[in-house]
This record gives structure tokens, C-alpha cells and sequence, in this order.
């Protein structure tokens, strides 16, 4: 570095540019770093413009291969299929459960003696697969007879240890088995051949006692069965409608999937002849030459045959409008079983709208043209309100992100349902209320937990929170809890206490933060009017702080939000809308997330595909939302700051 | 009316019973977080532990921290004993017994042998991501607090760090993948078909293809995430250097940049360390943003070895502690067999986290005390 | 300002000079090495294979063919990555495999883009697997039709008790989107219907079978080589008991795929042949995939 200026140099001499030039390009440099956030910024936002712009006009194209193939009109005929099959589910549902009402108890006694079965069979397996390895007539050479011995003491001692309740979690509890038929269970699989697996006799005959009563709760419903069974066979002319429309415009999109793609290979053999070495050339010439060998489909004619089964159409929906009023006049006016009754009255509550939707068919198939455009508006707004997220299917693939955002938005809720009153909380105790030496530990101790990584939260939910949820859900003195027992271990509930969890550090430090920062002669001005403590909190700092901790919560939102791993591992990847008829048992179900699909689909999709762009979509969506968040909580800081001078 | 004096006790009295009862309640929230976190770390610690830990010297399980990850397989021979062995030991096993001896074989992936790879490049990536970051950020740093005066240019670089702070990891891993394993240059001699740009060079050619699926991507995508911290804090660091110091050594005639190395970034240097130790725990502990670029779920060689040159470390790919634990969390069911692979990972990596974290602090503490002016 | 005071400076000065000119001096120079680092071609490692696709063939079988191989070879390295079947082709075609694993045929698209690059396939047949229903083991129900079984996956039948079991609504595990498996069930035995939107899509096969044991009410596929797991029931499928015996009989069966390039080097051909020959034959029926007939 030359140093120049300890030399008086006259202003505008060489030297002095050059010093002056050196100090500008160090400016410069330093400059440049500063610009390099910027870069990074415009960066992201170009990238993902780049990979995830092209999503909407290729989706639009495969929509509209979709609609020309003719695949849109046999969905539009499906829709009626699937509602009456669910129809039937519920009839069904309905039917089994009144039968099964009276059959609890053959019911719980199989249950047990399968338990047992299934205890000693998993006790004894090791040494069970064994012997069989050792006896498969397959194997070469046939087993020792102090090889088999072994084997064999091996499993008698197995079968022992079990019997006496000393392996795994210990004899299952039998209390609807009495103490003679649960020794008769045992002492049957004891004498089984240990090469056996059959189930013992009297498990068989629990099965046939509970097949017995079954049969006999059934007799006096008979008519109701024959209501169902004529119902669900009403659709049978659509089945076969649809299955055989299916397969012919199946065939249609896949003949033109496969001439495009035989056009674009054909295009890029050219571009890749043109610059290849000669020796592979002429092998891609042969290769060109031979690319295209089928012609263009003609969708108009390959739709002919579909359309004119139309009037076939119309009368299988005909009848199957027909079953269902049949069946609603001979459905009986309610069950006994409350459950029965439940989706008996299901049912009768879906029936106007399932009725409405059937006789709108055959005009929405009349009215039917494979000629629309499918408008790059429809694509949008198909792609933001769809209820549907489908892919690496048969049939077409589906993307719509509502599922999904719901998803994400649901288990936000629950974290923050969570994390806001333990952060905001904590947050009042540790700067009003806490003595200093609960402060020195309380603070550090919270900020700690922010860094724990994600991945280990999701281990913990994964390997540990998941399963103590669902054992604690199954005792029965919480069985009130709606919800409980809960179904699946993976679900929002579990997600959502984790994200609570890594919330609660953010949301803490920035609201204690923001309460620090409220000017003592707030409080001195509270006290010297003679309110007590609590008012002074409540009344005068908190209110103070408010903007600062809605800015806390906004942060925290965000952080859940964005948040990838936990979700990924432990939200058990639904993608589906919940069902929210469950009240606020609806936080059990699983759910996948914006983060998640990511995450679980980028790394297997090919470049530049359809699907690969729609990930894109998803990721510009979550940048844009967290964008949105995180500046509406700089802006209500910034309030605060100016609002405390 | 009774003794006003008596009023106001009886009234402080009843408002002291209520503040107890908030004050009880707010506390019981307070210590119910602090308690969760300590039944998390307990869990962890008491199942992970005696994975890395042993009672006779040196007290640490060096097989776990220095062999490579392996199949383990399970097994019960013929008396009915049951082996747990890692797959190169179990083919010695084997050879040695026969292959009709083997009943009842269970195989978990991963879940043998030692986990030295994903350590190792957790290392090299958490090394690397935070050099990039700390010469990019100290000199943006210098820049917002040495040089630059409020105008509109430094409105968007704040702006920028504010937004790059936010972004969600995912986020930046959709970016890391989309722009260094996709489009970054590389100099090659035959530029591949979804190069974005090819600049011919005479002897070679500067291709915008992608560093693929590599160390230095991931490492960059990583710096790429941590720049905002490091800025931030430098530039406090920065601040916090008296304004005297500045003036003294322009006065002494020196020039801004050598006001800048000579009296300014010594006394910045500490702190700008300690607070960069706290994005090393951040580089470490993040798995969405290597899932795509770096990291792979099994790998036989360390990143050292066979490779053709030195470089060839940086364009492998790597495993990495964070992916290993998502790779067992997810992919392999959790039994007693595969409990010793999944803890003590975990634990592993808790440790390394909370080294980092700590040592943050004491630093700092230690820097605070040390530097007033 | 209180900037000359006290005997602090020399001190401080004395920590801050250790810390800066040693670390500042590594940081810069270690990164300007850095910078050369972007201008590097691709650096290809010897005697090693990298293997990626299906996580079928990758959870299991492939790792321990290539432990095996490695006993005879022992300088030979490898590189698995089972992310799905999908992952296969883009690897062969850019390269960065020189063995793609596969659950289901290649697509005519992945072959074009692959001979675009100058990289024809060769497919071979390395084994049959059979993909198995598995229920929790405490669902009474131990035998299912075809049709049974397409309705409850497509969602028509949402509840065990039609098909005579215990009431309890269904909960469907499935793999995700860009396994070959899940694409395979579909084909095989859903007559190409769409899956029900309530089904769960799982990282893996071996989370299936995971989450299947927890659930008393659950149901999924696995592969016949993950069908011992424990906590799960077998499903027999029109009669036919998901065993190795019965592979001809039974329905919902596939064949499992490696792909190599045909200018594929020696030592990836090697161990592709390995993985056919009567030993791999032999490995990949102690895991439970059924040998080619």
C-alpha cells in the first residue's frame, strides 16, 4: 500500500489521484460486498421466477390436452360415480354398524384371543422361522437332527418364557376371556406343531361364533340389505360406461403424448446431431430417421365413439337416479345403533344434493366441447383454489395448492395457539415479575432452545411425541377429549406443538424485548397514581408494548410458516382438505404443507418437467407469504420505535 | 368509616393475593417451556449418551465417531443368540461360521458401524459456508458502517438484509438448487446441452451449467443463508468501536482504509468472531437447504478419498449429520436395533450444536469484559 | 470519550492483534483459493460406482449385492442414493450415475432424453418382486379380494367393517409420488384409478410397514422383502398367500430393473452381471424378492 500521505503532495499530482483512486476502488470493493445482499435477493426472485413462470402456460397446454383427449368429459361422468360409491360407503357404514352392535362382545373376544395368538406368535417367531428355514425343502442340504433339537428346545423355551408373561410387554389383558378358555387358548397353541401357523381350534371357534351372531343381528334387516345392494348395483351401467370411455381416451392422450414425444425427440436428436462428434452423429442420424413413427392424433375422430354413447349416458344415469330415490323410500326411518343412525342420517342429508348434481350431468356431458381453449386465467385460479394435488398418476395430474396451504396455515394456527401465551407470557413474568436471579437463568435458558435444530425437533416428534400422544389418546378415563384416540401418530397436532416449541423462543425474546423498551416513566407515572402492580402490567406497559409484541407474534408466524423439516417428518403428508365435521378434533388428522411438498417431491422430479416448475410455484407462494409477513412486523416495529419517542 | 390508613392495607392485601396468583401462573408457564426442553434434552441425552459414551478410557465411543456408516445386520445363530453386526463384520462372520448358521436375519440401513462421514461433512460444509459468509459479510459490513452515507443505495441493501433473513430455508434451498447446481460456471470442454450459457475461451469453455449436487454448492447455498447474521453483527461490531479511535488515526494522516485495518477491524475482530461462532451452530444445524444441493444418504468414501485431485473434495457430494438424522427418522422404522444409530446421531450432533453455541457466549462474555472503552 | 483512560487498551489490543492477524490473514487467503475453485471440470473418482433410483431395490438389495462385491473387490467404492425410481434416468443421462435402479420400465421419454446425451440403456431384469397388502396384526381380517382391495385404496370403502371387519375407518399408506411403486400399485391393482385423497404418502417403504404396526386401523404395500416387518399381517389376496412359492400365482407382482449405459464402463457391467449371476440370485432371495424365472 503505498502511503501517501505523509508526503505533502500538491493537490492534483499523479500520486495523489493515485492514492485517491486506490482509497476508491477499496470503496468500491467494499460496496460491492454490500451490493452482493441485493444480488441475492434479485437472484432468488429471478431463479424461481425463471424455473416456476413456465409452470402455467405447460399446465395450461396439459389441461388442454386433458379437455381435447376427451379425459375431462369421462371425469365429469366419473364425479356422479364417485359420489354414489361414497353414498354407498355410507349405506354400508350404516348397515355394518347395527349389524355389529349387537356383536360387541363375540367382537372383543376375538379381539383378545387374537392378541394372545399374536403374542406368542411374535414371542416364538425367531425360533418358528427357523426351523422353517432349516426344513424348506428347497435348501440343499437337510438340517442335522441336533440342529432341529436345538431349534426346537429353543422354541418350547420361547413358548414357556411367554406363557408365564416374561417377553415383551407382557401377557395381553383378556377381560372378556374367562380364565379356562384363556388356559384353552394357550395350552391349543402349545400343542401346535411349532412349523405351524394355523390359528388354534378355539379361536376358530370364537370366529364362528361371532360369524353366528353376526348372521342372526343381520336376519331382521334384510330388506335393508337388498336396498343397499339394489342401490349400489344401480350404478353398475355407469361402472362399466365410464371403465370402457376410460381405457378409449386413455389410449387417445397416450397415442398423443407418445407422437409428441417422438417430435421432441426428433428435435432434440437434431440439435444434438449438429454438434456432435462424426462417429455419433451418423449413429443419431439412423436414430433421426427413425424417430417419428406415429402420426398426429386426431381427437375430434378418437372422441366420435366416446360422444355417441352419450344417450347410453343419460340412461345409465337415469337409473342411477332411480336407485336412489328407490332406496330413499325403502331405507328404514332410523337404527338403533347411534352410529347407525348417524350415517343413516348422512346419508338422507346428502341425497337432494347428490339427486341436484346426478340430473346435472347429462347436461354438463350434452353442453360438453373438447374445442374450448382452457383460458390461461382458468389455469391460475384452477391452480390456487384447486382441492386436489395429484401426481405421478395414470390419469392426469392435478395441482392445486389449496390443500396444501391449508395445511400450512392449520398447524401455524396450532403452534401459535401454543407458543403465544407461553411466549408472551413468559415474556411478562421474566421483565415484570421475575426476581433477577430467575432472569439471569430464565432468559439464556429460552434462547437456548433456538438452537435446537429443526431436524431434531422432527425427530422427537417422529420417534418419541407421536407415540406418547397416541398411547396417552387410547386411555379411556380422556376418551371425552373429541378427537381422541388419535388414528394416525403423524398428524398436525404433533407438528404444530414442535413449531410451538421452536416459536416460543422468537416470539419471547422479541417481546421481552419490546416490554424492556417501554420508558420506565410509564410505569413510575402508573405507580405514582397508586395502581398496583398488576394494573400497571396489564394496563399501562402491556398496552405500551403491544405493537412490539404483535410484531414478535408476526415473526414467530413466519418462522412457523417457513418452517420445512418438522412438517416434512411428523404432519404425516395428507394432501387433503381436512375434514372439518370433526369440530376441533379436525387438529388429529394429518395434513401436508407448502414446506413439505417441496421438500419431499424436488429432489425426484426430472428438470424442467411440469411438476418440477409447479414445486417453483409453491416455493415463489411461501416467499411471497413470509415476504408479506415478515414486512408487515418490521412495519409495526418500527410504529413502536417512533410511538416510544 | 373505618381508619383510612386500614383501606388502603386491606386493598393492597387483596391485590397482593391476585398478583400471586398471576405471578404463580405466568411463572408455572415460564418453567412448564423450560421443563419441556429439559424432557427433550433428557430424552435425548439419556438414550444418546451411552451411544457416545463408555466406562473405560477414553471414555468416548471412538468406534461411533470414527467408522463409516454400514448396513447392520441382525441375526440369531444356532444356540439361539442374537448378533448384532455391521455388514462388514457380519461377511467376516460368515466366512468364518457358515452361511446356513444365519436365522431370523433383520437388515437397517445405515444403522451400523460409526457415523464419521456425516460428521465430517457437516465440518467441511459448516467450514466452509461460514469463510464465504464472513469475507462477504465483514465486507459489506465495513461498507454500511465505514464508508456509506444514508442515501438510496444503502436504503435497498438494508432492505435486502431484512428480506434475505426471512427467507425460508426451503427457500433457499429451491434458490441453491436452482442457481449453483444448475446454472453456475464451470470451465469445460464440452459444455453440456442444459448449459444456459456457453462462452467459448479459445483453449476451453465457460459454461453456466451447475456445479451439480456438490460440497461447494451446498456450502455456498449455506453461506448464502447465514450472509444476513454475519452482516448484521459485524456491522454492531463495527459500531461498537469508538468513534475517537477513527478520528485519532485520520488526524495522524492515515487513510480510510488504513483507519479501517489499523484501528478499526482489530477491535471489530472479536466480536465479529464470537457472533459468527452463533451462524456456525445456524450452518450446522439446517437440513433443508443441502437436501438438493450436497447432501447424500450413503457414501462409502470420506470426501477425501478417491478423488482425483484436491478439488475433486469439493464437486462430491457429502453426507451430513442433519440429513443423516432425517434419513433415519424417516426411511428407517425405529426399533431396538437401529436406536444406537438414531440417538447417537442425534446426540452427536446436539453436542457439536450446543459446543458452538456455548463457546458463542462464553466469547462473547469474555470479549465484553475485555474491550470497553 | 473516555478512549485514553485506563490500562485496558494494550490488553484489548493484545487479544484483538492475535485474533486478527492470524484469522483475517486465513480467512482471506483461504478464500481467495476459493474462488478458483468454480473454474474445475468434473474430476471423476476411480473404481467407484454410483447407483441411484428406486428405493425398493436400494433400501436392501442393492446395498448388499454391492457388500458382497465388495468382499470380492475389495478396492471398489459405492455411491446409493434411493430416492425413487424417478431419480434413475436424469442420473444416467447427466452422468452422475453409472447404475440406475428402477421398480418399473423406463418411460419412453427418459430413454430419449438419456440418447439425446449420447447414453443409450441397457435394461436388465435382476429380479421379480411381489408388492404385499399388509394390515395392523390386530385387524381380524387376514384375506381381501382384488376388487377389496382397489376399493379401499381408491377410497370407496372407507370403513373395515365392509368388508367384515371390525369398525374402524381405514387409514391408507401409501409411497409417494415419484416411487415406481406407487405407480406400479396403481396399475396393478387399481385398474389406473387415482388414490384416495385421504392416503398418506410415506418417504418409504419401511415407514409404511412402520406406521401400518401403530395403526390399529391401517393398511398398505410394501415389498415382498419388507413384508416380515414386525407388528403386521400378510394379506391374502383371491385365495393366494403372498409367498415365495406362490409367485406365479399371485397378482400383484413386477419385475425390478437396473439400468447401465451401453458404453457403461467395465466394473459397473461387472457388477450388474454379479448382481444376475446364481450369488446375486441367491442374496436376493435371502432379502425376498423372487429370482427370474
Amino acid at each position: 500500500m503505498p502511503d501517501t500521505s505523509h508526503n505533502p503532495v500538491p493537490s492534483g499530482h499523479p500520486f495523489c489521484r493515485r492514492g485517491r483512486s486506490t482509497e476508491g476502488l477499496i470503496k468500491a470493493f467494499f460496496g460491492g460486498n454490500a451490493a452482493l445482499t441485493i444480488v441475492i435477493l434479485v437472484l432468488i426472485i429471478l431463479f424461481l421466477l425463471r424455473e416456476g413462470v413456465g409452470f402455467f402456460p405447460e399446465y395450461r397446454t396439459e389441461l388442454q390436452n386433458f379437455r381435447k383427449s376427451g379425459l375431462e368429459f369421462v371425469d365429469i361422468a366419473r364425479k356422479d360415480l364417485t359420489a354414489h360409491e361414497q353414498m354407498g360407503s355410507l349405506l354400508n357404514r350404516a348397515y355394518f354398524a347395527q349389524v355389529n352392535s349387537n356383536c360387541r362382545e363375540e367382537m372383543q373376544r376375538l379381539e383378545e384371543a387374537t392378541a394372545i395368538v399374536n403374542y406368542l406368535g411374535e414371542a416364538t417367531a425367531p425360533a418358528h422361522d427357523a426351523l422353517v428355514q432349516v426344513t424348506d425343502a428347497e435348501s440343499n442340504s437337510p438340517p442335522t437332527p441336533e440342529l432341529l433339537q436345538k431349534l426346537s428346545a429353543q422354541y418350547r423355551k420361547r413358548l414357556a418364557d411367554a406363557l408365564s408373561g416374561r417377553l415383551g410387554k407382557g401377557f395381553p389383558p383378556t377381560p372378556h376371556l374367562s380364565r379356562t378358555e384363556q388356559q384353552l387358548l394357550c395350552d391349543q397353541i402349545a400343542a401346535r406343531d411349532p412349523l405351524s401357523t394355523d390359528d388354534p381350534a378355539f379361536a376358530n371357534e370364537l370366529q364362528a361364533s361371532l360369524a353366528a351372531k353376526r348372521e342372526l343381528s343381520a336376519a331382521p334387516l334384510i330388506a335393508f340389505r337388498d336396498a343397499i345392494d339394489a342401490f349400489q348395483s344401480s350404478s353398475s351401467a355407469l361402472d362399466v360406461l365410464v371403465s370402457e370411455t376410460s381405457d378409449t381416451v386413455k389410449a387417445t392422450k397416450e397415442a398423443a403424448v407418445l407422437h409428441g414425444i417422438q417430435v421432441r425427440k426428433r428435435q432434440t436428436l437434431l440439435d444434438a446431431a449438429r454438434t456432435a462428434k462424426p462417429d455419433l452423429r451418423s449413429q443419431l442420424e439412423a436414430d433421426i430417421a427413425a424417430a417419428v413413427t406415429t402420426e398426429p392424433v386426431d381427437f375430434t375422430a378418437a372422441m366420435a365413439p366416446v360422444l355417441a354413447r352419450i344417450p347410453q349416458f343419460k340412461e345409465a344415469n337415469a337409473a342411477m337416479s332411480a336407485g336412489l330415490t328407490e332406496v330413499s323410500e325403502k331405507l328404514p326411518l332410523s337404527l338403533s345403533d347411534e352410529k347407525a343412525d348417524r350415517y343413516l342420517k348422512a346419508f338422507r342429508a346428502a341425497t337432494p344434493a347428490m339427486a341436484a348434481e346426478t340430473a346435472d350431468t347429462v347436461g354438463l356431458l350434452e353442453g360438453w366441447r373438447a374445442d374450448v381453449p382452457v383460458g390461461i386465467g382458468m389455469t391460475i385460479s384452477g391452480f390456487i383454489s384447486g382441492r386436489d394435488w395429484i401426481t405421478g398418476g395414470e390419469w392426469q395430474d392435478i395441482y392445486g395448492i389449496l390443500p396444501l396451504f391449508i395445511g400450512s396455515l392449520m398447524i401455524s394456527i396450532i403452534a401459535l395457539a401454543i407458543a403465544i401465551p407461553f411466549g408472551v407470557g413468559a415474556a411478562i413474568y421474566t421483565n415484570q415479575l421475575a426476581g433477577p436471579r430467575q432472569q439471569r437463568f430464565v432468559k439464556p435458558t429460552i434462547e437456548f432452545l433456538q438452537a435446537i435444530p429443526s431436524v431434531v425437533l422432527g425427530f422427537v416428534g417422529i420417534a418419541v411425541l407421536g407415540t406418547l400422544l397416541q398411547e396417552v389418546s387410547t386411555l379411556d378415563s380422556l376418551s371425552w377429549i373429541p378427537g381422541f384416540p388419535i388414528q394416525q401418530r403423524l398428524n398436525m397436532f404433533t407438528a404444530g406443538c414442535l413449531l410451538g416449541l421452536m416459536a416460543i423462543p422468537t416470539i419471547f425474546t422479541l417481546s421481552e424485548d419490546a416490554i424492556n423498551n417501554v420508558p420506565a416513566a410509564f410505569a413510575e407515572a402508573s405507580d405514582a397514581l397508586g395502581a398496583s402492580k398488576l394494573q400497571t402490567i396489564f394496563r399501562v406497559i402491556v398496552p405500551a408494548a403491544i405493537s412490539g409484541i404483535l410484531a414478535a407474534v408476526l415473526l414467530g408466524l413466519g418462522r412457523v410458516i417457513g418452517e420445512t423439516m418438522v412438517v416434512l417428518l411428523v404432519a404425516g403428508n395428507r394432501i387433503q382438505i381436512p375434514d372439518f365435521t370433526d369440530g376441533i378434533g379436525t387438529v388429529f388428522q394429518p395434513a401436508h404443507t407448502l414446506t413439505g411438498i417441496i421438500a419431499q417431491e424436488l429432489g425426484e422430479v426430472p428438470f424442467g418437467s411440469v411438476h418440477y416448475r409447479a414445486l417453483f410455484v409453491v416455493g415463489i407462494l411461501l416467499f411471497v407469504i413470509v415476504l408479506a409477513i415478515n414486512w408487515t412486523a418490521q412495519r409495526l416495529l418500527r410504529r413502536f420505535r417512533i410511538s416510544q419517542h | 368509616m373505618k381508619n383510612p390508613e386500614q383501606l388502603i392495607r386491606r386493598g393492597v392485601h387483596r391485590k397482593g393475593i391476585a398478583e400471586g396468583i398471576v405471578k404463580t401462573f405466568l411463572g408455572g408457564m415460564t418453567w412448564a417451556v423450560i421443563a419441556v426442553a429439559l424432557m427433550i434434552f433428557g430424552r435425548m441425552i439419556w438414550d444418546g449418551a451411552p451411544v457416545f459414551f463408555k466406562k473405560e478410557a477414553p471414555f468416548v465411543n471412538m468406534d461411533f465417531l470414527t467408522k463409516k456408516t454400514e448396513t447392520l445386520h441382525v441375526f440369531d445363530d444356532a444356540e439361539g443368540i442374537r448378533h448384532q453386526l455391521p455388514a462388514s463384520e457380519f461377511h467376516q462372520w460368515k466366512s468364518s461360521h457358515g452361511t446356513d448358521a444365519v436365522f431370523n436375519e433383520q437388515t437397517f440401513s445405515y444403522c451400523g458401524g460409526g457415523i464419521a462421514g456425516p460428521i465430517v461433512g457437516t465440518v467441511l460444509l459448516t467450514l466452509l459456508s461460514v469463510m464465504m459468509a464472513l469475507f462477504f459479510g465483514v465486507s459489506a459490513a465495513i461498507y454500511l458502517s465505514e464508508y456509506a452515507k444514508q442515501g438510496r443505495f444503502i436504503g435497498w441493501v438494508r432492505l435486502a438484509i431484512l428480506n434475505l433473513a426471512g427467507v425460508p430455508s426451503i427457500v433457499f434451498g429451491l434458490f441453491g438448487f436452482a442457481v449453483f447446481v444448475l446454472a453456475a460456471p464451470i470451465l469445460t470442454d464440452t459444455p453440456a446441452d442444459r448449459s444456459l450459457l456457453a462462452i467459448p475461451l479459445g483453449f476451453t469453455h465457460l459454461s453456466f451449467e451447475g456445479w451439480g449436487s456438490s460440497l461447494i454448492a451446498g456450502a455456498a447455498t449455506l453461506a448464502c443463508m447465514i450472509l444476513p447474521v454475519i452482516i448484521t453483527a459485524s456491522e454492531e461490531s463495527l459500531k461498537a468501536v469508538p468513534q475517537g479511535f477513527r478520528e485519532a488515526s485520520l488526524a495522524l494522516g492515515a487513510t480510510r482504509w488504513q483507519t479501517i485495518r489499523k484501528s478499526v477491524l482489530p477491535f471489530a475482530m472479536p466480536g465479529i468472531l464470537t457472533s459468527s461462532v452463533l451462524s456456525l451452530a445456524r450452518a450446522a444445524g439446517e437440513t433443508a437447504p443441502i437436501m438438493f444441493t450436497a447432501a447424500v444418504a450413503a457414501k462409502d468414501d470420506l470426501p477425501w478419498e478417491g478423488v482425483g485431485s484436491p478439488l475433486g473434495v469439493l464437486t462430491g457430494q457429502v453426507q451430513a449429520l442433519p440429513y443423516h438424522i432425517y434419513t433415519l427418522a424417516l426411511k428407517i422404522p425405529t426399533s431396538e436395533y437401529t436406536e444406537r444409530a438414531q440417538f447417537g446421531s442425534v446426540f452427536v450432533f446436539l453436542l457439536m450444536i450446543f459446543l458452538f453455541s456455548a463457546a458463542s457466549v462464553v466469547l462473547r462474555n469474555r470479549v465484553r469484559a475485555k474491550m470497553k472503552w | 470519550m473516555d478512549v485514553t483512560s485506563g490500562s485496558v487498551i494494550p490488553e484489548a489490543v493484545q487479544l484483538a492483534d492475535i485474533y486478527s492477524i492470524f484469522l483475517m490473514r486465513i480467512i482471506i487467503r483461504s478464500f481467495f483459493s476459493l474462488l478458483i475453485v468454480p473454474f474445475l471440470g468434473a474430476v471423476a473418482g476411480a473404481q467407484s460406482i454410483s447407483i441411484k433410483g428406486s428405493d425398493t431395490l436400494g433400501a436392501k438389495l442393492v446395498p448388499q449385492l454391492a457388500e458382497a462385491f465388495k468382499s470380492m473387490h475389495p478396492d471398489v467404492k459405492f455411491e446409493i442414493a434411493a430416492e425413487g425410481s424417478s431419480t434413475a434416468f436424469p442420473a444416467l443421462a447427466n452422468g452422475t450415475a453409472q447404475i440406475g435402479m428402477s421398480s418399473r420400465k423406463a418411460k419412453p421419454e427418459e430413454i430419449t432424453a438419456a440418447r439425446a446425451k449420447g447414453v443409450s440403456l441397457n435394461e436388465i431384469v435382476v429380479c421379480h418382486d411381489m408388492l404385499v397388502v399388509i394390515t395392523n396384526k390386530s385387524n381380524q381380517i387376514k384375506a381381501l379380494t382384488k376388487d377389496q382391495v382397489a376399493k379401499i385404496f381408491t377410497g370407496q370403502v372407507k370403513d373395515w367393517s365392509e368388508v367384515g371387519g371390525t369398525p374402524g375407518p381405514i387409514s391408507i399408506y401409501t409411497r409417494n409420488t415419484s416411487s415406481g411403486t406407487y405407480r406400479d400399485w396403481q396399475t396393478l391393482a387399481m385398474r389406473g384409478r387415482n388414490y384416495s385423497s385421504s392416503s398418506l404418502k410415506m418417504a418409504s417403504t419401511e415407514q409404511i410397514a412402520q406406521e401400518v404396526a401403530r395403526n390399529k386401523n391401517g393398511i398398505g404395500y410394501v415389498g415382498f422383502a419388507f413384508a416380515k416387518a414386525p407388528g403386521v399381517t400378510n394379506v391374502i389376496i383371491n385365495g393366494v398367500k403372498p409367498i415365495a412359492a406362490n409367485a406365479g400365482t399371485y397378482i400383484y407382482s413386477r419385475a425390478c430393473y437396473l439400468y447401465v449405459p451401453q458404453n457403461g464402463d467395465a466394473l459397473s457391467r461387472s457388477f450388474v452381471a454379479f448382481a444376475s449371476s446364481p450369488t446375486g440370485e441367491e442374496i436376493a432371495k435371502k432379502i425376498g424378492f423372487v429370482p427370474n424365472p
